[in-house]
């Protein structure tokens, strides 16, 4: 099973075995289930032929830092997608976690500084900033969680609600201290290089210090997907709900974890936004939460519920940053990218069912 | 016989395909593959039309000075020296990329990544 080479070998010996009409479908089948694979590959061949800088270590570069960014929305999201739910609130508490760090990590001589008497910046309240955001991430997905697991209600219905609610509360934010809406900037320098300070360059392009911190992040949510009781028990839960609560799983706290884990994500993911940005808007974080469920069902972490792993997330994660920062040195407009976005997402969906109903 | 065969066919059809999200979805691989095909088809058309287009558009707003002309460039491009605009009663500061003029635009170094506004600075005469 491990080895490709064997393994493409007995594909084809397989293949050579059928007649003409199975060749046929087994080649249709090949296609469309790659079909998104093939796109992105015609998109790569098609802009390094256009654009020669494209297959660079500089580009390279770029596209980590870009996966390094999405990522961590994508793995929060995940698990509400496993439990045959979904978030639609992770992209306005991105927008909230993001205000707030950028106002505690605001300059301390800054003329737009909207709260004066906040504490010197050193590396513990830049911590302690990460703590307070991932914790008000973690509560608005307890919420959700909560609401979620006590009553049944359908995910779609309960997260709406909490991103209305959330992006409420970022309004009210962004009014505060005669601020009146501006855009939060001025964001100081230890904050900016925590975050984004190059550790090495590639290509002469900075990686930042957020591509570690993304990769600590991978290996800790596999850590929890696969070597947990927690893990195994989101699984359960997520294929079938009535079975795992017969065989002792407690399906409230599991619902409720998953939730709150994926809020803490969006705290993180908030967390690094305002440096990546430049500057928090009231529409940061806006339908960010798209991207990270198309790349969610990219990479295998299907609707159906209680199947999903980590590393299709990753490749998830990276066949739509590739797609999108190659159509963006092609020079496609930001407009066509929603609709792009969007038949990319119907596809996927109708990818993702076609392999379940063909493997039944 | 017949009616029993046809009932048990029915029960069959009517039984949920799929689990989860997709619980009520009742489809075929043929309409499937439809779908995706026309999903693919409407991505390639989207680029092919959109790569008839020259590049990125960069808008000033002169924020009251006399308008200054869109310029159109592509990924990682300079932009060509815009005209400066004029205001009655204040000096041009420079191209902002934000409202709030905190963040210049460096005519000379900084290039071009997406589709964006400039505003002007203008300070106001003594």
């Amino acid at each position: 099973m491990t080895n490709p080479v064997k393994n493409m070998q007995r594909a084809i010996a397989d293949y050579k075995q059928m007649n003409a009409k199975d060749q046929k479908r087994y080649l249709t089948d090949m296609v469309l289930n790659n079909a998104l694979y093939i796109l992105m590959a015609i998109f790569v061949i098609y802009t390094a032929i256009k654009q020669p800088n494209f297959l660079t270590l500089g580009s390279f570069a770029n596209l980590i830092t870009q996966v390094a960014a999405y990522l961590p929305l994508a793995l929060g999201i995940a698990g509400c997608i496993v439990l045959t739910g979904t978030d639609l609130s992770a992209g306005r508490v991105v927008g909230l976690t993001a205000a707030i760090a950028g106002v505690f990590m605001q300059k301390a001589d800054f003329a737009n500084k909207m709260f004066q008497n906040l504490p010197e910046i050193t590396l513990g309240w830049i911590l302690a900033t990460m703590l307070i955001v991932v914790l008000i991430g973690a509560m608005i997905g307890l919420v959700n969680g909560f609401f979620v697991a006590k009553f049944s209600l359908h995910p779609f219905i309960v997260t709406l609600s909490t991103q209305l609610i959330t992006y409420g509360i970022i309004l009210w934010f962004f009014a505060l201290n005669g601020n009146n809406g501006q855009p939060i900037s001025g964001l100081s320098r230890e904050y900016k290089d925590f975050v984004g300070g190059a550790m090495f360059r590639l290509g002469g392009v900075a990686v930042p210090r957020y591509v570690l911190y993304a990769i600590i992040l991978t290996v800790v949510m596999w850590f929890i997907w696969n070597k947990t009781t927690f893990g195994k028990n989101m699984f359960a839960v997520g294929s079938n709900a009535e079975a795992a609560k017969v065989s002792g799983v407690n399906v409230f706290m599991t619902t409720v974890l998953v939730h709150t884990l994926a809020g803490a994500m969006y705290g993180y993911a908030g967390f690094i936004e305002g440096v990546r940005a430049g500057s928090v808007a009231a529409s940061t974080g806006l339908n960010a939460e798209c991207d990270a469920i198309a790349a969610c069902v990219i990479g295998g972490v299907s609707f159906v519920g209680g199947t999903g792993k980590i590393s299709g997330i990753i490749l998830g994660v990276f066949v739509l940053r590739i797609i999108f920062v190659a159509l963006t040195m092609l020079g496609v407009d930001s407009s066509s990218l929603y609709i792009i976005k969007g038949a990319i997402i119907l596809c996927a969906c109708a990818l993702d069912m076609r392999k379940y109903l063909v493997k039944k | 016989m017949e009616e029993n065969r046809n009932r048990s066919e029915l029960q069959e059809e009517q039984l949920p395909k799929f689990r989860g999200l997709y619980r009520n979805v009742n489809i075929s691989v043929k309409s499937l593959d439809r779908i995706i095909g026309v999903c693919i088809a409407v991505i390639l058309i989207v680029v092919a039309l959109e790569l008839r287009n020259p590049g990125f558009q960069i808008t000033f707003d002169s924020r009251g000075g006399t308008d200054v002309p869109v310029q159109s460039q592509m990924y990682g491009e300079l932009l060509e020296e815009p005209e400066i605009p004029t205001r009655e009663g204040y000096i041009f500061t420079g191209w902002y990329t934000d409202t709030s003029c905190y963040e210049a635009w460096d005519i000379d170094t900084d290039t071009v990544q997406s589709d964006m506004t400039l505003y002007a600075g203008w300070q106001k005469l003594q």
